[in-house]
């Protein structure tokens, strides 16, 4: 417990440090000031893709060993992993508009495919609120866990696969694709503070998902003390 | 008896209950149809543009149909079924295996259906090269039929199932619709289609390698 209290306060102060860099660098030539965005879009696209990661090893690790703590990881780490993919569509979606011109362009394999990611994920989401035995529920899930991670390097790569508006990845081994390094500092910063954010949130939901959705009841029940009619001696 | 005499006795078996429904047949692809008249209707009188979207819109009823046919009422097996299949010794991947058979050769006659409706509807004119286009249609409606299985496997039983099976079924079958309008479009372009027929293929090898080893977990009963 005492763990993810320190876990949280580093995860602050660390989203903090990053907000701060975010005002700080200068703007861009081109993009002015929107350039901050990156400071948001890359991270979340960075944590979205390492949390399907964590449900793809959640899974495999529940069909392995039917372990709870699997399953719940898995989950936990999938509803991280929405979040943070509705916040890279988001704030891609508001860069685009003012950079490109359009929020949303369908020539654009790399929107499409995260939009993809995300709606398997919800699926994902809404077949475990479907079912109420843990058992079925974890089962069935692992599966989409694994299928459903197909669309994350179809994502990851549709910028290099299909004709796209959007450019390839920021990092790459064959180097950075920003110029300026106080930019790289500040966007490196952000990815950090968000992958603390994603530990912390999975830390705690995990946690709350290993609580049994029907926990055995104790012998001391309302009602115990009411016992079947005697039959006058007929012992049967 | 062996896997792959398993899965085709399986498959004959879907084929049998489907024959004696007829869902497909006659509820399934007259229902596709209907889908593919409407859209002329909706859009302007222009010809041009309804020739443009033929092949977008051909892959795109295919699409949305074929995972009908995947979740038909016919190929839900009982649970007495299931568990007679289990003691007879039936391995839980050959089940799939049969399953994803029958539905994609039921994907297949309505793929063979569609196209010249689309053909004639859309007045389209066949790219040179269409022949190609064969293999494209059969590995997309195999796809189709994996991911359709396993989404009506997973969905089994649940309240949810109707609108569930199409969440799950339609973001994974994304790839194979972008991949076979790609494909059509670089064949009337006269451009090679060796990138989008790589994505399918390896698409469905993924979907398939996932669908036969989660088959068995999925059969478990507690």
């Amino acid at each position: 417990m005492k763990t993810r209290y320190v876990l949280s306060l580093l995860a602050l102060a660390a989203l903090g440090y990053g907000f701060y860099l975010s005002g700080q660098h200068p703007p861009d030539a081109v993009q002015g000031e929107y350039v901050r965005i990156i400071n948001v879009h890359v991270p979340a696209s960075w944590v979205a893709f390492a949390a399907f990661g964590g449900t793809l090893l959640g899974s495999l690790g529940w069909l392995a060993t039917r372990r709870r703590r699997f399953d719940a990881f898995a989950a936990a780490s999938a509803e991280v992993g929405v979040f943070f993919t509705a916040l890279s569509l988001l704030s891609g979606m508001i860069w685009g508009q003012v950079t490109w011109g359009i929020a949303w362009d369908w020539g654009d394999a790399r929107m499409a495919s995260t939009a993809l990611m995300f709606f398997i994920y919800l699926g994902y989401m809404g077949l475990r609120r479907g079912m109420p035995d843990e058992t079925e529920r974890a089962k069935r899930s692992a599966v989409i866990g694994v299928l459903g991670f197909l669309t994350v390097p179809l994502s990851y790569f549709s910028v290099n696969l299909f004709r796209s508006l959007h450019q390839t990845q920021s990092v790459r081994p064959d180097g950075w694709q920003i110029e300026s390094g106080e930019i790289v500092t500040s966007m490196l910063i952000n990815v950090a503070a968000y992958t603390l954010v994603y530990l912390v949130f999975v830390t705690w939901r995990t946690s709350q998902g290993m609580v049994p959705d029907h926990p055995e009841l104790g012998s001391d029940l309302a009602g115990d003390a009411v016992v079947a009619p005697s039959l006058g001696g007929r012992d049967e | 008896m062996t896997f792959w005499k398993a899965a085709a006795v399986i498959m004959r078996k879907d084929l049998t209950v489907e024959g004696r429904s007829g869902e497909v047949l006659w509820i399934t692809i007259p229902f596709g149809l209907i889908a593919l008249f409407l859209i002329p209707l909706a859009l302007p009188l222009d010809n041009p543009l309804l020739q443009r979207i033929a092949g977008p819109m051909y892959w795109v009823i295919l699409l949305l149909f074929g995972m009908t046919i995947a979740l038909r009422q016919s190929a839900t097996g009982t649970t007495p079924q299931r568990e007679a299949l289990r003691m007879l010794g039936v391995d839980a991947a050959a089940r799939f295996t049969g399953r994803v058979l029958a539905t994609t050769l039921l994907s297949l006659a309505f793929a063979l259906v569609l196209a010249p409706a689309t053909v004639v509807l859309f007045d389209a004119n066949l790219p040179s090269g269409w022949p190609l286009l064969i293999p494209i249609v059969m590995a997309v409606t195999l796809g189709l039929g994996i991911v359709g299985t396993v989404a009506a496997e997973l969905t089994r039983g649940l309240r949810t199932r109707t609108a569930l099976a199409p969440l799950l079924v339609a973001p994974l079958a994304a790839p194979l619709l972008v991949a076979a309008a790609q494909a059509t479009e670089s064949l009337s372009r006269g451009d090679s289609i060796l990138l989008p027929a790589l994505i399918i293929a390896f698409t469905v090898l993924g979907l398939a390698v996932i669908g036969v080893l989660t088959a068995g977990p999925l059969e478990e009963t507690q």
